[in-house]
Parts: structure tokens; sequence; C-alpha cells
């Protein structure tokens, strides 16, 4: 057996690839007049197809069209219109009813027979009963409270309005008029309270319906005569002239029908139900709005009248047109009801703040959707004229009086009100805002709301400026923490983006007096997050936001999930700009990494975690102390001892104490015990990463940086550590998925092209590192037999490598390597050969027991490559060669690719053909 | 089988006594059917009766008093013949009021009250010899005040203002009414329109107990003459609510009644018999006491009940 001598200079050079220069850059911008000749082609194409988009003029012909066709354009936008009204009541039906779900339990002192009774028989029954208690409602006083649960009603009131439907349908409409009557007046009982809204959804829904039917039964009368010829047509916009006798009769009926209900406010609901009805009698239904909104007054219970306010907007919607009139009073009257709400003595009804609250907050809905209405595409001049009408503008000009207004009132005022006017009466809503404090809404969160509409589109910088010095007096008064920074919140974004840095400073300085005072609660620290976040999207650099006084401080008394993503947010913008040199800086951010350490629980981490894991993982790495490397050294110590829960880090550590050692090594030898201590550092450090395959390959490259350093025993000693950590595989993980195999045969195949320019060592024998990498192939259980092969090979490769005269690489001039230090040594030759001999027979040995025939020719060509790129193929090494190949044919088809080109491989190193036609018999 | 059915050509079935009453017979039969004539009868009558009230013992022995024709009359529609099997359809018309024709009395408009019943049938007959039963139908028909007849005058739009106190009730209220005090003020309507509702308005301007509920009892007053003796009755024909609970103080709320068809007519003043209508707001108070007398009639003054009534003239109009 010889190993095959190789000239790697020679055979680089024949193994290159030709080069020749390119005239131009692959991925420079194409010439002109390729470039013009592009624009042509799409031009051309867009005359093909039709892009909406992109062809307005075709558009607005088609539109043009839409006009003339009689069907006038107004139509389809009031049919939009309607669908959009639709649309926005169903999401505030279920906004409703999820902000206020149906408890368990619903209590109902008045619990009406509807209700209560199941069967359908007796639905007639009860009717009559219910007429007569009708006369004389007091005889449901005094009934005991009963308790039904939520869901109970609920479906009881679905059950009714299938009733309603059925009778309908069976023609039986006053049954269907008597039921909704009924059903109407279960909105009475407000004692459910939490409930209400949920009931109020319900019955709506059922009065919708009713409504519906009663509007398609007239329009069938007055388009379709009583033997079913068709009358007229009526449009969406018709006029009362257009309708005949008998169908204004019938509605005529409705009305007197639902008019002589008793009680106000079902009259009032089943009025409203039909109200689009109105329409077949007189061209101005909206006319009755008034009316009835001032009959609505007439309902006492707060609840009850402004849900009854709330379905009057619903229903005025369905009108094709209507102002805002009656919006307006609506308003004005809830106020007023507020504002008896809000005085009544706490004792009087026995209602305790919390309910007190909880009426409110049961109201508040309401109120938002009728100011929705207002506003809905009001002009500016149609906003003066609301403001005045509601009591707050005593002209056009002078839009915000002095007029005290209920604040949660004010709160959706404030919230409909278009920007510009927000913009330019910023002030005057200031003011409004102050006076207007009562307990009906937190009047920081009306503040607080300003500054949020003030943040949608900015105002002039003086009105802007007035703004703020107003609020900044505002909040200095307030002692709460919480009110505090409600209140600042919205105005840190205009203070930051107007550079008001003075009242950035008292804003900081007043949250850090406040939350320094007492103990800060967890609403505190979420309300400190947002105002801490938006200073750090503000600046670029992080020294200049800790210039900022007290943002430290602020930053310390936070804690919990806040705490950490502040922190998070810090180490982003910390990492982002490259390299952290300023000590103070460092000190600063280390400060803040070791508060989300301890902030976050690294041993039983999840995703969420890692991220904070890469983000000091990433601080450590982007520290650069400069020529003070000492100094750095010692940081990295710091970090270990901070953070060492953190395997990550551990590695970024040993990754950055090699990166110093490089570096000063850069400096000359000067440095050297510099050096040391760094491999020392890493040495220590990595047995603590619990990751076999990450410790393996940092072993490797410390020891890498150790031969570069010329510490060659340090370098042994780490590559003794790597092949021990090698060997303890086995003993930790007891199951290693496919990927980690890969990549430790990877670093296997690393360590071995890094023993090539490791000085052997003549004492333990120049081939003891590799029979310790050999000896693992049959102690360790995870290698399969594939994987015996690849590391066979490489340590064949290996030795055929050392045994050259050059090596095909060295490490450093200085250090001699094996091909200095044993030139013509024969026997070191020949210990190798004598190595590589025994791992051959292994090798073939393997490959025979190998059971699955397909692995077993793979192998075997993988073998004979190595075999054919290592040894002179004479007569001892050309029987193995043929039983290779021998074994590869019988496994593998003979069209096999690998195979094809193994056996030319063979070929041309064979000295005499004789492989390929003793292998063709 | 053969049935007899009269359809009236207005679906409202309202006639005004100058306007010819028109209509179809409709005859369905199973075989053709001989008849010796078609005869359509219209009848209207005021229809007295006196009980309760202020009717004595006595009085009210007599019960029904002698009904006041206002019209009879009958026409052949056809004469004998034979009427085919399947549907058959007879159009009719008649005249109720012939010009220059002398009438028995006034056309009193349709009204159903509890005593007095002002009422317009219209009968066919068909007479089918002795073997056979003769077929009949009646319908009722609804008479309006011709529009020449209607007053020139337009309703008045005045209203009556009134106010009612603890001082203004002459029954006994609750002490603490009676000292605590209340004041709701208000104005309306006294001569009304059948056609339009009942306007006005009212304001809680001041009340020391809380309100339970205001409400606005519409009455009819019948009066008859029985003798020398007026015999009158009041009646409610319909409560409408228009304050539940104890309403804001000093917030005008709006009063809207419809009048109920049928039971309301314009206001006669008849010699034998007359229809008069009230309006009276009533004012509950919250008060232990009402539960204890759920079923009484609201218009009978209650400790915690204030009231005011006011006449109402009801009158018919274009």
């Amino acid at each position: 057996m010889e190993f095959r001598p190789r000239n790697y200079i020679a055979e680089e050079e024949s193994h290159a690839l030709p080069r020749s220069r390119a005239d131009d850059h692959p991925l420079f911008a194409p010439s002109t007049s390729s470039n013009h000749h592009k624009v042509d082609v799409v031009d051309h194409e867009s005359h093909d197809f039709f892009d909406p988009l992109r062809s307005p003029a075709a558009n607005a012909v088609a539109l043009n069209k839409d006009v003339e066709d009689g069907e006038s354009s107004s139509t389809v936008s009031s049919e939009a219109a309607a669908e959009v009204s639709v649309k926005e009541w169903t999401t505030f039906k279920r906004f409703l009813m999820q902000k206020f779900p149906v408890s368990k339990m619903v209590s109902v002192s008045l619990m009406p027979d509807v209700i209560i009774k199941t069967g359908k028989a007796n639905v007639k029954d009860s009717t009559t009963k219910h007429l007569k208690e009708l006369d004389d409602p007091a005889n449901f006083a005094e009934e005991d409270v009963k308790v039904i649960t939520g869901q109970e009603y609920v479906s009881r009131l679905h059950e009714l309005k299938d009733e309603i439907k059925r009778a309908w349908t069976a023609e039986d409409r006053v049954t269907s008029l008597k039921l909704s009557i009924k059903v109407a007046r279960l909105l009475m009982d407000t004692s459910v309270l939490q409930f209400y809204p949920t009931l109020f959804v319900l019955v709506a829904e059922i009065m919708d319906m009713l409504g519906n039917l009663v509007w398609e039964r007239i329009k069938q009368k007055a388009e379709f005569g009583e033997d079913g010829s068709r009358l007229c047509y009526l449009s969406e916009n018709f006029k009362e002239i257009n309708i005949c006798v008998e169908a204004k009769e019938t509605c005529n009926n409705w009305f007197c029908k639902v008019g002589s209900v008793r009680e106000l406010l079902p009259r009032i609901y089943l009025e409203l139900a039909i109200l689009p009805c109105w329409r077949f009698l007189n061209d101005r239904p909206a006319n009755s709005l008034q009316r009835l909104v001032l009959m609505t007054r007439g309902l006492a219970d707060p609840l009850a009248s402004v849900y009854c306010r709330l379905y009057m907007a619903h229903c005025a919607r369905k009108l094709p047109s209507c102002d805002t009139g009656h919006l307006i009073t609506s308003i004005n009257d809830i106020k007023i009801l507020l504002t008896r709400v809000l005085s009544t003595k706490e004792a009087a009804h026995g209602k305790s703040v919390d309910n007190r609250r909880l009426l409110v907050s049961l109201m508040e809905p309401t109120i938002e959707y009728i100011m929705k209405c207002i506003f809905k595409d009001a002009s500016q001049r149609q906003v003066g004229t609301v403001l005045m009408e509601l009591g707050l503008g005593r002209n056009q000009v002078e839009l915000f009086g002095s007029n005290p207004c209920v604040s949660v009132v004010l709160h959706h005022l404030l919230k409909e009100l278009p920007t510009e006017i927000v913009g330019s009466y910023a002030v005057e809503i200031l003011h409004l805002i102050e006076y207007s404090n009562d307990k009906s809404y937190d009047q920081c969160l009306n503040y607080r709301l300003l500054g949020f509409r003030l943040c949608e589109r900015r105002p002039t910088l003086d009105i802007l400026n007035a703004a703020v010095d107003r609020i900044i007096q505002v909040v200095t008064l307030l002692d709460e923490l919480d009110d505090f920074l409600k209140v600042v919140d919205p105005y840190v974004d205009i203070i930051l983006q107007n550079q008001m840095d003075n009242h950035l400073n008292t804003i900081l300085e007043g949250i850090s007096e406040r939350a320094c005072k007492k103990e800060i609660v967890d609403n505190d620290v979420v309300g400190l997050q947002s105002i801490l976040m938006k200073i750090l999207s503000h600046f670029k650099d992080l020294e200049d936001v800790f210039a900022l006084g007290h943002f430290l401080e602020i930053l310390d008394v936070m804690y919990g999930s806040s705490r950490i993503s502040i922190d998070m947010q810090i180490l982003n913008m910390a990492t982002r700009n490259g390299c952290i040199n300023d000590p103070t800086t460092v000190q600063l951010l280390f400060e803040i990494c070791q508060a989300l350490h301890d902030g976050i629980d690294f041993v039983n981490s999840k995703g969420d975690d890692y991220q904070a894991a890469r983000l000091i993982s990433r601080f450590v790495l982007m520290v650069d102390y400069g020529a003070e490397m000492e100094r750095h050294l010692t940081f990295l110590v710091e970090c270990r001892g901070a953070f060492g829960s953190i395997n990550e880090l551990k590695e970024t550590l040993v990754h950055s104490s090699n990166h110093l050692a490089t570096k000063a090594l850069k400096d000359g030898r000067k440095h050297l015990s510099f050096v040391k201590s760094c491999i020392a550092f890493s040495e220590v450090t990595i047995p603590s990463i619990s990751d076999h395959i990450r410790q393996l390959n940092l072993y490797i490259e410390t020891s890498e940086v150790a031969l570069l350093a010329g510490l060659i025993s340090h370098s042994d000693g780490l590559v003794d550590s790597a092949i021990s950590c090698l060997q303890s595989v086995d003993l930790i993980n007891g199951s290693l998925t496919p990927v980690d195999v890969d990549g430790m045969v990877t670093s296997i195949q690393k360590l071995c092209s890094l023993l090539v320019i490791v000085p052997g060592n003549p004492e333990l024998g120049f081939t003891h590192t590799l029979k310790s990498i050999l000896s693992l192939i049959t102690s360790q259980s995870w290698i399969t037999s594939k994987i015996k092969i690849r590391i066979s090979c490489a340590i064949v490769s290996l030795s055929a490598t050392l045994s050259q005269n050059k090596l095909p690489y060295n490490a450093d001039l200085e250090i001699l390597s094996n091909d200095l230090l044993f030139y013509g040594d024969s026997s070191y030759v020949q210990e190798l050969l004598s190595f590589s001999e025994h791992v051959l027979q292994n090798l073939v040995e393997i490959i025979e027991q190998e059971p699955s025939g397909a692995a077993r020719g793979s192998m075997a060509l993988e073998a004979c490559n190595c075999i054919a790129a290592s040894f002179k193929i004479n007569h001892n090494i050309q029987p193995v060669c043929s039983k290779l190949i021998e074994t590869a044919k019988s496994n593998l088809s003979t069209n096999d690719a690998y195979l094809q080109s193994t056996i030319k491989v063979l070929d041309k190193h064979l000295p005499t053909s004789g492989i390929s036609a003793s292998t063709t018999i | 089988m053969s049935t007899v059915e009269i359809k009236l050509s207005r679906s409202n079935r309202i006639y005004r006594p100058s306007e010819p009453l028109q209509g179809k017979i409709v005859i369905k039969s199973s075989s053709s059917i001989f008849h010796y004539g078609i005869h359509l009868t219209v009848n209207g009558s005021a229809n007295l009766q006196v009980r309760g009230g202020s009717a004595g013992v006595v009085e009210s022995l007599y019960g029904v008093i002698k009904p006041i024709k206002i019209l009879k009359k009958s026409q052949e529609i056809r004469t004998s013949g034979r009427i085919g099997s399947g549907t058959t359809e007879v159009p009719f018309s008649m005249n109720l009021k012939q010009h220059g024709e002398e009438n028995l009395e006034r056309f009193y408009e349709t009204f159903h009250g509890a005593d007095i019943n002002i009422q317009y049938l219209v009968t066919v007959d068909i007479m089918r010899g002795y073997l056979h039963k003769s077929l009949s139908a009646t319908v009722e028909f609804i008479v309006e005040t011709d529009k020449a007849d209607l007053l020139e005058r337009p309703v008045s739009p005045e209203m009556v203002v009134f106010y009612i106190t603890q001082d203004t009730q002459r029954h006994p209220l609750l002490p603490e009414l009676k000292s605590g005090g209340f004041k709701v003020t208000g104005k309306m309507s006294t001569q009304c329109s059948l056609l339009d509702p009942i306007a006005g308005e009212l304001t809680v301007e001041a009340s020391s107990v809380p309100i339970h509920s205001i409400d606005i009892h519409l009455l009819r007053m019948e009066s008859i003459l029985l003798g020398e003796k007026i015999i009158s009755e009041t009646s409610l024909i319909q409560t409408t609510q228009v304050a539940d609970g104890d309403v804001c103080r000093n917030m005008t709320l709006p009063i809207y009644v419809i009048l109920p068809r049928l039971l309301t007519c314009p206001t006669v003043l008849a010699g034998p018999f007359s229809v008069e209508f009230k309006v009276s707001v009533v004012i509950s108070f919250r008060s232990e006491l009402s539960k204890l007398h759920k079923k009484s009639d609201p218009t009978t003054p209650r400790l915690w009940l204030a009231m005011e009534t006011l006449p109402l003239e009801l009158v018919r109009t274009n």
C-alpha cells in the first residue's frame, strides 16, 4: 500500500475554471434603448385588457350613462346608504350584546306571561288574558320577583319572533300585532339592568321584522289591485300621491291600531317600527319624528328612555331624507336625564354609586350611536348649527361657549366632531372639558380623547402650543399617576413631534414625582409603557433618550411584561446601529439586560423569551471597547456571570472572546498572555453550554484560534475536549434528530480538516487523535453504518493528506506543521499507512455487514472514491476497489451516474486498465 | 247548496247619504234556482237603551226604548226569474237620500256606544216560494256626514289652557300630596276633527310625590231623554298614557291621541238623545294605597289621583 502523492498547487491550477472579464455588471440597470422599448410594450398591452384603475375616462362615460338611464344616481346612493346603515346597525347590535353579555340569571320583577309560558297552544288564551291586564297594569305590581336564566329569556324571545311571523303568514295579522305589543312591553321593565341591552336588541329585531312586514303589505296593496293586477310601480322615492286609497286606508288603520296602545313605551316602539309607512300617507314622514321624540320625554326611566331614543335614531335612518333635529332634541333630553341621574341623592332610590356607574355605562352606547348619526356627513356649517342647538355654541363663530356639557355626552361629541373643528377649536374644547366635570365620565378620558383627536390632523402651531400649555397646567394638578398618564399619553406624540422639549421634561418629571410617591400598580405600568414606547420610537439615538431627565428613573419603577417590552425595545434600538462604544451606555444597557434577564424565566422559556435572549446576545456581540480589550474581556466575564441561564448567550460569549483573541493577535505577539486569557475564558465557558454540537463547534473554533496564536498545547487540549465532548453525546442526549447527526458528522469532518495543520505529538503517537475519533465510531450508538463510512473516509483522507510532502494549507509560518516536522520520516508515513490499512479493513467490513442493498451500494461507491483519491492503485488496493465496485454493481442499477463516474475515476487512476475489463465479465 | 253575500264597492264600507250605495250581490249555487225576485233593503236606526248610569231602577226596567228610525228603503233589483248554477254577480246601486225626498230623521253618523247604537244595514232577500227557504244576507255599512253638510268654519285651532294643582281637586287627596303640592299645566284642543288626533301638551312643573303615570282618558257621555228625564251615562273609550313614571320637571310632553273609529262620531245633540265626548287628564301619584285598589275604575277620584276633565267637541271635516 502506498499513499498517492499529491501536488495541491498544481491540482488547484488545473482544476480552476477559466476566467474572463465581463463587459458589464449583470445587475446594473439596462441601457436606455432597451428601456424605451419596454415602455412601448406596456402601452400596447394596456389596450388589450380593461384596467378599471387606469382608464378613468372610460369609467366616467359609463357613469354618465347610468345617470341618463333614468334610475338616477341618487337612487343608487340611497340604496347604498341604506345598506351601510343596515350594516352599521348590525355591527352596533353585536357590539351591544358583547359589551353587556347575558348574565346567567335574570331576575324580573314583573314577569310577563309572554315569557313564562312555553306552549304555543295557549297563545290566544293568554292574549285575551293579557288584554284584560292591559286595562289594569297594576295587576302585575305585587307579583314576586322571579328568576329565570338569561338564555331561557332569549330563546323565548326567539320563539315569539317565530310565532309573530307564523301568525302573519297565516293572515292572522291581529295576533301578530298583539304579540308584538307584548314584546315591546317587555322593554318597560328596566330592573334587569345588565340584561337590558340584550333585551333591547332582541325586541328591536322583532319590531324591525314587524315593520318590514307591514311595509311590504302596504306596498303590495299600493302596487297591485285586489285581483293581482299591477296598479303602479313604486320607485325608491315615490310620493304620497301615487298611493291608492285602499293602501292608504290600510296604512291608516295600522297607525290607528298602534295609536290605541295604552302604554307609552310600546306605543312609541310600534310607531317607530312602522315609521317608514308614514311615507304612504304624507310626503314629510320626518315630521312624526319630532312628535315621537317629544313623546319619549314621557318615559321617566332613564334607561328605557335612552334605548327608545336609540331605536328612534335607528328607525329614522330608514327614511329617505331626514334632518338631525330630532337627534339633537334626543341628546338635549338625554343631557337633562343624565343630570337628573347624577344629582339624585344616592340614598333616595337605594341606588349605590356602583349602580349609578352601571346605569351610565348602559346608557353610553346609545349616546354614542345617536352622536354618530348626528355627525354623519355633516358639513362644517351644519356642525356649527348642531353645536348651537346642543347649547354649546353661541353662534357660528363661537362654537364653544361657556355652558358646560354632561361629560359622557361631551365625550361622544368629541369623538364625532370633524377633525378640522377639533383642530381649530382645541383650546375652547379644552375649556369646555374643564368645566364639564361630573360623575358620568372620567374627565381625564376626555382630555385624553382630545389629544388623540388632535393627533389625527395637526392644527396650526400656535393653537397646538396653547393647547399643550393648557394641558400641562391641567396635569400638574392631577395627583394620581393613573390620571396623569391617561391625560398625557396622546400629548406625548404632539410634544415629541413638535420638539416641545421643555414640556417633555415637565411630563417626565411629573411622572417620576408621582411614580415615586407611592407603589405603582399594573394599570400605571401599562400607561408608562405606552409613553416610554413613544419616546423610544421617536428618538433615533438611544443616547438622546438616556439623556432625558427622569427617563431611567421611570424605567426603574416599571415591572412585569411592560418592563420587558420596553427593555426589549431599548435593546433593539441599541443593537440597530452597529457597535456600542460608549462605556456609560454599555453599563446602562447591561443593567437593562439584567432587568430583562431577571424578568424572564429563561429556564422554562418559550418562543417570546427567545426574542429577549437573542437581543441580549446581540447586545453582547455589538459591544466594542476598541483598544481596551482587557476591559472587553472583563465585560464578557461579567456577562457570563449575569446571564448564566441563557444558552445562546454563552455561545456568543465564546465567539466574542475568540474574536477578541484574533484581534489581539493582529497586533503581533505582544498580547500573548491576553490571548491566553481569552482562550482560557472560552475553554471554561464552553462546557456550560448544554448543546453538544455547539460545544463541539466552539471547541474547534477555539482550538483554531489557539493554533493561530501558536499555543499548540492549548490547541491539543481543545481538540481532546472536542473529542471527549463527542464521546459524551450518547450519555446525555438519548435521541438525536437526523439534523443533529448531520451537523455532528460535518463537525467531525471539520475537525479532521483542522487536524491537517495541528502538529503531531510524537510522544503519544502521530495517529493518537485519529485513533480517538475512530474509536468513537464503534462506541457510539447514534453512529449508523452510513456515518461510520463517512467518518472513516474522512480519516483516510486525512491520513493521506498528512503523508504528503507539502500540506495543502498551514496555520502560521511560525508553527511547524507535520510536513516540515516529519519531512521524509518513513516511520511517520509507515504509521499513517498501517493505521489507514486498519481503517480500510473496518470500512470493508462495515459495508459488508450493511443489510440494505441500496445503502450498501452507495456506501461502497463512497469508500471507493475515497480510496482512489488517497492511495496509489496497486495490487494491494486494486482488489479492494474491485470488490467494492462489485458490491455497488450488484446493488445499484448499471446506469447509476455515481457508479459510472466512480468507474471512470478508477479507470483514470489505474496504471493498467484491469478493473473495468475484469468486472465486465 | 246556495249562498248569498253582499259585497260593497268600498272596502272601508263608508258612504255618505248623498252617495249611492253600490256593490254587488254574489250568489253561489250548485244548481240553478228559481226565485220570485231579489230585494234589497237598507235600514238605518238609532237604538237607545237605558241601563245603569243615572237611570233609576224603574227606568232600567223598561230597558230598550223604541228605536228611532232614520232610514228604511227597499228596492227590487231583479224581478222573478232563474239564476244559473255557479257564481252569479248582481250589481246594485241604491240612493240613500233622494233629492227632495223627505227623510224620517237626520242621517246621524254610525256610532256604537254603550247605550246608543246608530247603525245602518243593507239586506238582500231572495224569495224562493213555499218549498224553499229564502236566501238572505245582511251587511253593515258606515255612514258619514255629507261633505256638503260639513261645517264651513275650520276647526278652531285654539286650545284650552288647564292647570292641575292640589287646590283644583274637589276630592280628598293623600295628605303628603295636599301638603307638598304639585302643579301640572298644559293646553289641549277642545274642538277636534275626527280625522285628526287630539293635540296638546302638558308640563309637570312640580310634584312633591313622585308621579306614577299620567294618562289621557277619552270619555263619551250618552244621554237619552226618557219621559221628562235625561238619563246620562259616561263611559271610558280609550286610555292613552303620556307619562310613564316620575318624569323630568318642566319638560313639555306632547298629548297626541288618535281617535278610535266607530267608537267616536261627531258630537250629536239630537232631541231624544245626545252623544258627547270629554277628555280627562289623570295624574296618578306613586302610592302604596294604589296597589290595594288594582281593579278600580281609573276615572273614579281617588286619594292618589288628580284629574282635570275638559269637554271635547268632535266634528267631521273634509
